[in-house]
């Protein structure tokens, strides 16, 4: 049971940064491909599409922060707070990784089309990094309570 | 999760369309837009096809008769796998045969026998039992049937089809809410684009007309000017 406890910890570790980097693999790759998909269609603006692109990776960066808050001795005292912590906040960068790609990917198809929106069409991307900002911080403050 | 994301590149690829009565000339060539269809993989461009092969007047034939296209449509019907799809080419189908009846009757022609494959869905035994009534008391499904009705009635062809192209661009915008990027915001696309040139094309007709007309106003009596005077 212990191993299991330990394992757990490890993942809890880990996992912030491994589930913070599959979301922005996907992330990237959806508004990645919409990008691109805009090239074809515009004749300038491409700087700015392929730029957009890239924000779902910065949740990546902050499960790497909050992978180096967690990291202490993984004991059976520590392991479950590291388990239950590490692993909601990377679930929770994850997603607002993925769902920021598919908002950057509506906001390059609509800046497509009018590209005086650009700067609107990127605020419910912007909104869904802000829950994903929420996520890393808390994490950052409770990982305090954790033993080492 | 690699079959979705493809449709990303897809839609933003394509151009948007413009407003249907407003457009004045195709925002994509159908050689470009086939070219961007390429992406799909080769179900989704199947079940495309397939949709496309029902709906698209431009691959219809008009030596084929009604009850070949019935056959057609009950055959590939069934086969479109997307459930959206389905409904998309059905209720435009159901359309078509409403209006069928109102021409055929209005031709003239005679009352459908039981049977009889003239007619695509669920309205057909319907309009055959109420075939007599000025919208085969079919208001409540389609709003619209009494102004057709009064336009076939009237022989108003052009606003006829200004009507039922209205309807159709309406319907299939929305359908596409809440589809930004998936097999349904393809196809609905694709099905726009196809009305959308049809549109342009009656308008270029028109146009030829127009230009005749004008041509003959403004060259009057000069309209032969080499021809030998007295």
């Amino acid at each position: 049971m212990d191993n299991l406890i330990i394992a757990l910890g490890w993942a809890g570790l880990y996992g912030p940064m491994a589930l913070g980097a599959i979301g922005s693999i996907i992330g990237c790759a959806i508004a990645g491909q919409a990008a691109c998909g805009a090239l074809l269609e515009t004749e300038s603006g491409h700087g700015r599409y392929i730029g957009l692109s890239a924000m779902p990776s910065s949740q990546t960066i902050y499960g790497i922060v909050v992978m180096f808050a967690l990291q202490r001795p993984v004991t059976v005292a520590s392991a479950p707070g590291l388990a239950a912590v590490g692993l909601l906040a990377g679930t929770a960068l994850l997603w607002s990784a993925v769902r920021q790609g598919e908002c950057v990917a509506s906001a390059i198809n609509t800046a497509k089309a009018k590209p005086e929106v650009l700067g609107l069409s990127i605020a419910p991307a912007a909104i869904v990094e802000g829950f994903g900002v929420f996520a890393f911080i808390f994490a950052l403050v409770i990982s305090a309570g954790i033993p080492r | 999760m690699a079959r979705p994301i493809r449709y990303y590149m897809l839609m933003s690829s394509l151009p948007a369309l413009p407003p249907l009565f407003h457009a004045k000339q195709l925002p994509i060539s159908r050689l470009r837009l086939e070219q961007r269809l390429g992406l799909l993989e080769g179900t989704d461009a199947a079940e495309l096809d397939r949709t496309e092969k029902l709906l698209s007047w431009q691959r219809l034939s008009l030596d084929v008769p009604d009850a070949t296209l019935v056959e057609q449509a009950a055959v590939v019907l069934p086969r479109l796998q997307h459930p959206a799809v389905r409904a998309i080419v059905q209720e435009r189908l159901e359309l078509r045969t409403a209006v069928a009846a109102l021409r055929r009757r209005q031709r003239g022609g005679p009352e459908p026998r039981q049977g009889e494959p003239w007619g695509h869905g669920r309205w057909v035994d319907h309009i055959r039992r109420h075939w007599r009534e000025r919208t085969f008391q079919l208001e409540p499904i389609f709003p619209w049937l009494s102004e057709a009705e009064r336009l076939v009635r009237a022989g108003g062809a052009a606003e006829l089809e200004r009507l039922l192209m209205d309807i159709v661009w309406t319907r299939l915008t929305r359908a596409v809410a809440g589809h930004y990027f998936d097999l349904l915001a393809v196809t609905i696309y694709v099905l726009k684009w196809d009305l959308l040139e049809r549109r342009l094309a009656y308008d270029g007709g028109a146009a030829l007309e127009r230009f005749d007309s004008l041509t003959h106003e403004g060259l009057g009596d000069f309209d032969r000017p080499f021809e030998p005077s007295g």
